[in-house]
């Protein structure tokens, strides 16, 4: 695997576009300089296969720091696998597997040598349905990790949980009721649990796989509200099937579309102004 | 099959085309109220009034447009333009209806030298005519013929400014008083028309390429 393209401190422009799969890409420069945080998470050529059959083709684009970066396009582009190969979930499907470079500041996670529950330690993950874990309380969903990962000082873990809840603003409606189930509370909360969940592993990426889809409009607007603010701890990428969502929350936002990323830019110029044809016709609701 | 979208859509181009044409007219009865002689103020009244309740009407569909589908791209592009340019054709028709005042006040009874009227109108006319060209086939190449015959506007009127001033220097400011400060004005609101000409150019222009201005 391994091929050395473009290291991570090197400045690529949010508006990299990738022209082919191969190993050249193309770099478009935008016309409007801005600020560009810095890169990252950068993905360099990565493939994912299930079993035969390729489902991503040849990815090349910079996750930026502490913001928040959407990868929207229809159903079966590719996104969820994308979101699940930044964290070596995607190797655990049975037949799956993924080659290409997925670089965290300058670690490569594909190296051989790296141990992929490290990388889920960095990048957290929160899913499409909240999935608390059923058995436990409010309380024990938040600690599970910490424990597992051998904390054992209460007082390090009562503090832990509750700057965790609070960054998921919902400690002031559980603060009472810490020791109830969290299959208890309602679809919204739970979902706000399961960040709290990820949060408390203080990780430097968490990747939101359609996170309110489940979810009804006030609890999803929480949710996009709680995401905004957490960037300035963390880097966020969401996938999103809500092209209003993406609009609303990202700083960047990929357009994929069977396997491929179309178009890749900062959010306002790609639904102001996309510069690629298929990106117009899915963001205008004209196909997908 | 049509998106729910592209009803609005459809409904706002109407109105545009429909406030193009009238603004036109509008220009065209002024112009010729002050070289014909003949009162138009009513037309011209009557025609200013439908454009300010089109564009209101532009707004509203277009406003309607944001809160319930949430336009994208071109749709988003043309959604913000065509309230720019519905504004644009409202003041067509606002300058078009100075004119005419302008004559009504000041050119009653008078004969005045209507030269530089004329050779400025015929350049005002060409451009709010490209500029409705390019709005009708989205070719957002004509704003730079726009930008010309306003750098031409502009001279024109510019000398014509000086000349007057310079020849009320010399002679008797109260005879030419009346005409010069009718025919100044007109000027000034033909001046007015191009550069709203060119906004529109620019409208059209950020439609196709989603970039501002090619001028600014």
């Amino acid at each position: 695997m391994s091929r050395t393209l473009k290291g991570p401190e090197e400045e690529l422009s949010p508006t990299l576009q990738v022209s082919k799969v191969s190993e050249s890409v193309e770099i478009e420069r935008p016309t409007e300089v801005k600020d560009i945080p810095p890169a990252k998470l950068s993905i360099r050529n990565l493939e994912a296969w299930f079993g035969t059959k390729r489902a991503l083709k040849g990815i090349n684009l910079d996750v930026r720091e502490n913001s928040i970066t959407a990868f929207i396009g229809p159903s079966g582009c590719g996104k969820t696998t994308l979101i699940r190969c930044l964290n070596r979930m995607h190797e655990m499907t049975p037949g799956a597997s993924a080659k290409g470079q997925a670089i965290l500041d300058g670690m490569d996670m594909y190296d051989a040598k790296v141990d992929p529950v490290t990388i889920k330690r960095r990048i957290g993950m929160v899913f499409q349905k909240p999935n608390p874990f059923p058995t436990m309380s409010i309380y024990d969903n938040v600690a599970a990790g910490l424990k597992l990962n051998g904390i054992k000082d209460k007082k390090l873990i009562d503090d832990i949980v509750r700057e965790s809840l609070e960054g998921a603003v919902l400690w002031e409606e559980v603060k009472n009721e810490l020791n109830k189930p969290g299959m208890g509370l309602s679809g919204g909360q739970q979902q706000r649990l399961c960040i709290a969940r990820a949060l408390a592993m203080q990780p430097e990426i968490l990747l939101m796989d359609e996170p309110t889809s489940a979810l009804d409009p006030i609890a999803s607007s929480k949710i996009e509200e709680l995401v905004h603010g957490m960037k300035k701890d963390l880097t966020v990428v969401i996938v999103t099937h809500n092209m209003q969502q993406a609009a609303r929350v990202s700083d960047y936002t990929a357009f994929m579309y069977l396997g491929e990323l179309i178009e890749y830019g900062d959010t306002k110029q790609i639904f102001e102004n996309p510069r690629m044809e298929l990106t117009e016709r899915y963001i205008s609701g004209k196909f997908g | 099959m049509p998106r729910l979208m592209d009803l609005g859509i459809s409904s706002v181009s109407e109105n545009l085309s429909e406030m193009g044409n009238m603004a036109q007219r509008s220009l065209q009865i002024a112009l010729d109220s002050y070289f014909q002689n003949n009162r138009s103020r009513k037309k011209v009244f009557e025609l200013n009034e439908k454009l300010r309740s089109l564009e209101d009407e532009v707004g509203d569909i277009a406003t309607e447009i944001v809160a319930r589908y949430q336009p994208v791209a071109k749709d988003l592009r043309f959604i913000r333009a065509s309230m720019e340019i519905a504004y644009i054709f409202w003041r067509f028709g606002r300058y078009s209806y100075d004119i005419i005042d302008t004559v009504d006040e000041l050119h009653t009874g008078l004969d005045c030298n209507k030269t530089a009227v004329m050779e400025m109108s015929s350049f005002v006319l060409k451009a709010m005519e490209l500029s409705l060209l390019s709005l009708r086939t989205r070719d957002e190449t004509i704003v730079e013929k726009l930008y010309e015959l306003d750098s031409t506007v502009d001279t024109l009127y510019r000398k014509y400014l000086r000349g007057t001033i310079n020849a009320n220097n010399k002679d008797d400011w109260k005879v030419h008083s009346r005409c010069d400060i009718c025919n100044i004005l007109i000027l000034r609101y033909l001046e007015r028309i191009s550069d709203h000409a060119c906004y529109l150019g620019d409208c059209v222009s950020y439609l196709v390429t989603g970039l501002s201005s090619p001028r600014r």
